[in-house]
């Protein structure tokens, strides 16, 4: 392992290092400082296959949530879906108990989708699929207030341009203000590395210094609209983001090996595809960029979305009998028709254990990457940040708000509390607490500099939660 | 209600999330229960600061980016690159992805415009034929004088306005900085390039930028801000030299001259792209590609009947609008077609025909209009049967305009058990003091029962299950019951009701003004939905209508934040 600072290297500029991932910016610590913590957050829908009774399946037995709340070990993990983690579970964080709001959006899926970064209700009540999230997602807000030069944060996105709830739909600038999303493992990969993938260095300066001459004859243009005395504010956030995103192109060291940056030009022949194998390869290799952007400090916050709003496109492959699945919103409403009264999928419960089995292991390569890289104290990137797996609603059929789960990985620089599972106590809604203490975890601060606690829906109670901290 | 299918596109949606207070005065004048009303006391999550609804920046959309590089540079690149941008977010509660105001030029999208920008100054710049074309060799051999032509011509159509002398220096110097490191290339051809670049990159060409000047509460659009706005809405791409002409001596102003160039744009070819972009969005005609017979119930499908009938649709549309010069009455109620051997199957049709489309007269008694279609009926169906909830919302929604609470998570419809659907339909929603019975009898179930007579994928029928379909329905049209035998009845009810054709002129708006419609566009709105219902305007002639009005040449100060 590199034990080189990567901050250090990032100063250092010059040579590409084609290092195998993340090998590159490894670091010995020139200071006692903790490298900047980031957040990277890995969506999946639809609930998870734990015990409960379905009019469908009759009693399900728990197939997910460790055996009992302490300390983790493959003990506590063994047969549930969380055993595809049990050689992370050191730095596992199993939260129980987080409660979302029953904010009136006259849908479970956009409530749990539009809710699940926002902690907001809807931009209007009772608008169902038509609806738009009331606030800002909590990895804009960390991109926005700790990157770099205020650079957008990551948001990636595997699944269709539509949908239910329009395809991409968690994470938000502003109320009614969706984000784009990035699709394309290669065009996430060209943003962080400043499009110096596969060109020579030659050509590479070439193109910088041609690209230059054009940014700053556009640049130009864009000051004097910005300095129209009569814009909006609307316009002026709209040209204000334009103008920060026109970037002189500087070739970055960030970049993964040959095989990894093929294997990312390989995606886009399974982009479209709705095979469960192919979404969650196309997740990994988001997962290679997210992985290499936190570690280059390209960005402090990334959110990757699979699925659309109910995520009703996936097919995975039934592990047990090698056949396709139906599409997971279906598995997981336990019943098979393209309006929802079609017949009782048999062993849809076992269905989407596994489904929560693909997203465990997807999740899990996620931490690999992040754990590869060794600081000179010791600690990993992974430790340095936090990267949770969370889920829009605790449960299958009935897609509640009471118990979303919510695995958190790292520590956040010593932040979390590690190789526990634990469950809030606190009655009613506490997701809105749960977002607070992870962008407090990285960094963010309310207004009289204390801890984030005021993140959200203005109608929910303040604070953090206290017991997922080390300090605490 | 049961749940709603699976993948239900977007483009479903018909409400307008944006504009609570239309939602209020639009549904007091139904009168309906089940349609959303502005709350008295909002809840607190309802107090919400909501985008702004207007931008003096109208970034393209991604069609209008690509058609604007296709006819720029007549180049066919531009559909490919065009598939390369990131895609963007698509509007809530609209069926249509031009709202200006929600575009914007993040990171990822400005570095796809820079990929894109060099791919394209590359191929131009490199093709002699092109680079004659955008720049004509002079007697005068000073290349910056030719230079300076092409940047005046080029640039002018690329701002969509006459460059300042600013302007004009600015790619000059970029020019000159290209001549003079070529990398290899001629050199005059290296100064193009970059200013190629530049000109693909600048705001002013992924804008249309419109100052306005400012007036009773408004900003009033100039020519050439005009100009672009009409192009844009017509072909959804750049204006050509005649309309910037016409710009650029004032005569736009002109409400006549303004209506003449209207209607010139609409006889060009591009008219037709975009009104079935418009079309296609509307009436879901994607949606049908999706749809999935039962392979047991209906073996003689093939797999492209999907793709058969989206395009019957496509060309019965385009038939009617653009040959016909039809209006919107004749959408809901024409029995004409285009139809190949599979569709010519699910009608009933006799004589010979094959895999192309050939222009019939289908049963006037049976089929009348749009609704009467493959494309509309096999897409609002179960793999089995017919779906009258889901034909009766569509209905409601996009044909009436009518904004219908959306349900949450609701048991399915149990089977027929020797009932025929309708039966159990109702028996399912319509229970007396239920929920579901305030929307499903009184506005959906009567819009959907009586499709009855058309099976899951279209084809007529008199029985379900052995028993007659009954088809008989009374639906609330413009405040008024009426009574319909079946649905061909009703295709001619809404093909006469004024707030059918409202709405429709509603969505007309909505995607050529690229906002959603505010408070302010009701009058208009109404007064268009009344004429096109009474003296049958043709579609062309409503479009000149809604592009001719004060709201189109204004931006309404209050709509920006």
């Amino acid at each position: 392992m590199s034990r080189l600072s990567r901050r250090l290297l990032l100063r250092g500029g010059g040579a590409c290092l084609a290092l195998p991932l993340l090998e590159s910016v490894g670091a010995a610590k020139s200071s006692p400082a903790r490298e900047a913590p980031y957040a990277i957050f890995f969506r999946q829908a639809c609930g998870i296959a734990s015990e409960q009774t379905t009019s469908e399946i009759g009693p399900e037995p728990e197939r997910f949530w460790p055996r009992g709340v302490g300390k983790l070990d493959p003990r506590a993990l063994e047969g549930r879906a969380l055993d595809e983690l049990s050689r992370h579970a050191g730095r596992l964080l199993v939260v129980k108990g987080v409660n979302m709001t029953d904010f009136d959006y006259a849908d479970g899926h956009a409530r749990g989708a539009l809710q699940g970064l926002t902690a907001s209700g809807p931009l209007v009540p009772k608008m169902g699929g038509n609806s738009e999230a009331g606030g800002e997602s909590i990895d804009h807000r960390i991109g926005r207030e700790l990157n770099p030069g205020g650079r957008d944060s990551l948001f990636q996105y595997v699944g269709p341009t539509d949908g239910w709830l329009g395809g991409a739909c968690i994470s938000y600038r502003g109320p009614g203000e969706r984000r784009a999303p990035i699709r394309r493992p290669r065009q996430a990969y060209e943003l962080v590395t400043g499009g110096a993938a596969q060109i020579s260095d030659g050509d590479f300066t070439a193109r910088a210094k041609e690209a230059k001459s054009v940014n700053d004859l556009v640049r130009t243009q864009m000051q004097a609209l910005l300095g129209r005395a009569e814009l909006s504010m609307a316009d002026r956030q709209r040209l204000d983001l334009h103008f920060s995103a026109i970037r002189d192109l500087e070739r970055s060291i960030c970049r993964l090996p040959t095989e990894g940056e093929k294997r990312l030009l390989d995606g886009a022949s399974y982009a479209e595809s709705t095979r469960g194998e192919d979404v969650m390869r196309l997740a990994r290799l988001h997962m290679d960029v997210a992985a290499l952007a936190v570690a280059c400090g390209y960005t402090r916050s990334v959110a990757i979305q699979i699925g659309n709003g109910n995520d009703g496109s996936s097919c995975y492959l039934d592990s047990n009998t090698g056949k396709r699945m139906e599409n997971y919103h279906f598995v997981s409403h336990r019943r098979r028709s393209h309006d929802g009264s079609g017949d009782v999928i048999q062993g849809s419960d076992v269905l989407h254990h596994q489904v929560d089995r693909y997203f465990a292991q997807t999740f899990g390569y996620l931490l690999d990457r992040l754990s590869e890289r060794t600081n000179a104290d010791g600690s990993s990137l992974l430790d340095a940040g936090v990267s949770v797996w969370y889920n829009d609603h605790g449960d299958g059929p009935a897609h509640g708000t009471s118990n979303c789960p919510f695995v958190l990985a790292g520590s956040a620089g010593g932040f979390f509390k590690q190789g526990a599972c634990l469950r809030l106590n606190s009655g009613g809604a506490n997701h809105q607490r749960m977002l607070n203490t992870i962008g407090s975890a990285v960094g963010l601060r309310n207004r009289a500099g204390e801890h984030l606690d005021d993140f959200g829906d203005p109608s929910l109670s303040k604070g953090l939660l206290p017991e997922l901290m080390r300090s605490a | 209600m049961p749940p709603s299918p699976a993948n239900r596109p977007r483009s479903e949606r018909g409400a307008l999330s944006r504009l609570p207070a239309i939602f209020a005065s639009s549904l007091a004048v139904l009168g309906l229960g089940c349609i959303l009303r502005q709350p008295k006391s909002p809840p607190a999550e309802a107090k919400r600061a909501a985008p702004a609804v207007a931008t003096q920046f109208a970034r393209l959309n991604h069609v209008e980016w690509a058609n604007s590089v296709r006819d720029l540079f007549q180049i066919d690149t531009s559909l490919e690159l065009e598939r390369t941008l990131r895609p963007d977010p698509l509007p809530a509660g609209s069926a249509f992805s031009s709202h200006a105001a929600t575009l914007n030029i993040d990171d990822a999208l400005w570095r796809d415009y820079q990929r894109a920008a060099l791919e394209i100054a590359e191929k131009v710049s490199a093709d002699p034929t092109i680079l004659a074309r955008l720049a004509p060799p002079l007697d005068n051999t000073d290349p910056t004088l030719r230079a300076r032509r092409f940047i005046e011509d080029l640039g002018g159509q690329m701002h969509r306005r006459p460059l300042s002398e600013e302007q004009i220096a600015g790619y000059l110097e970029l020019f000159q900085a290209g001549r003079g490191d070529p990398g290899g290339r001629p050199a005059f051809s290296a100064g193009v390039r970059l200013v190629l670049q530049a000109l693909l990159q600048s705001p002013h060409f992924l804008y249309r930028v419109e100052a306005g000047k400012p007036a009773d509460g408004k900003l009033w659009l100039d020519t050439y801000e005009l100009a672009s706005r009409l192009s844009y809405a017509v072909w959804d791409s750049t204006p050509d030299r005649q309309l910037l002409g016409r710009a650029l001596s004032g005569e736009l102003e002109a409400k006549d001259v303004f209506a003449a160039e209207a209607l010139r744009l609409l006889e060009d070819g591009r008219a037709r792209a975009t009104s079935s972009l418009f079309h296609g969005q509307l009436f879901e005609r994607e949606r049908v590609l999706h749809a999935a017979p039962s392979p047991a119930r209906f073996a003689k499908l093939s797999e492209g009947f999907g793709a058969a009938a989206a395009r019957e649709s496509e060309l019965f549309l385009e038939h009617l609008i653009f040959e016909r010069n039809a209006g919107f009455r004749a959408l809901l109620s024409s029995n004409e077609s285009f139809v190949n051997a599979e569709l010519a199957g699910v009608y009933g049709l006799d004589g010979t025909f094959d895999s192309n489309f050939s222009k019939v007269e289908l049963d006037p008694a049976r089929r009348r209009g749009l609704l009467s279609r493959v494309a509309f009926l096999a897409s609002h169906a179960t793999s089995l049967d017919p779906d009258p909830i889901h034909r009766g919302v569509f209905v409601a929604r996009r044909l009436l305009c009518m904004n219908l609470i959306a349900p949450g998570n609701l048991p399915p419809v149990p089977p027929q058990n020797g009932r025929t659907n309708r039966e159990a339909v109702a028996a399912h929603t319509e229970r007396e003091g239920s929920g579901c019975a305030v929307c499903h009898k009184r506005t959906i179930n009567p819009l959907g029962f009586p499709f009855e007579m058309f099976d899951a994928v279209g084809a007529y029928r008199t029985e379900d299950a052995g028993l007659p379909v009954d088809t008989h329905s009374v639906v609330r049209l413009d405040g008024e019951l009426v009574e319909v035998r079946d649905a061909a009845a009703l295709a001619d009810a809404l093909a006469k009701s004024p707030q059918a054709h409202s709405c429709y002129a509603r969505h007309l708006l909505e995607f050529m003004y690229g906002r959603p419609v505010t408070a302010r566009d009701t009058e208009l709105l109404n007064e268009l939905g009344k004429r096109s219902a009474e003296s049958d305007l043709s579609v062309k002639q409503l479009i000149v209508e809604l592009l001719s009005s004060a709201e189109f040449r204004t931006i309404d100060l209050g709509d920006l934040k």
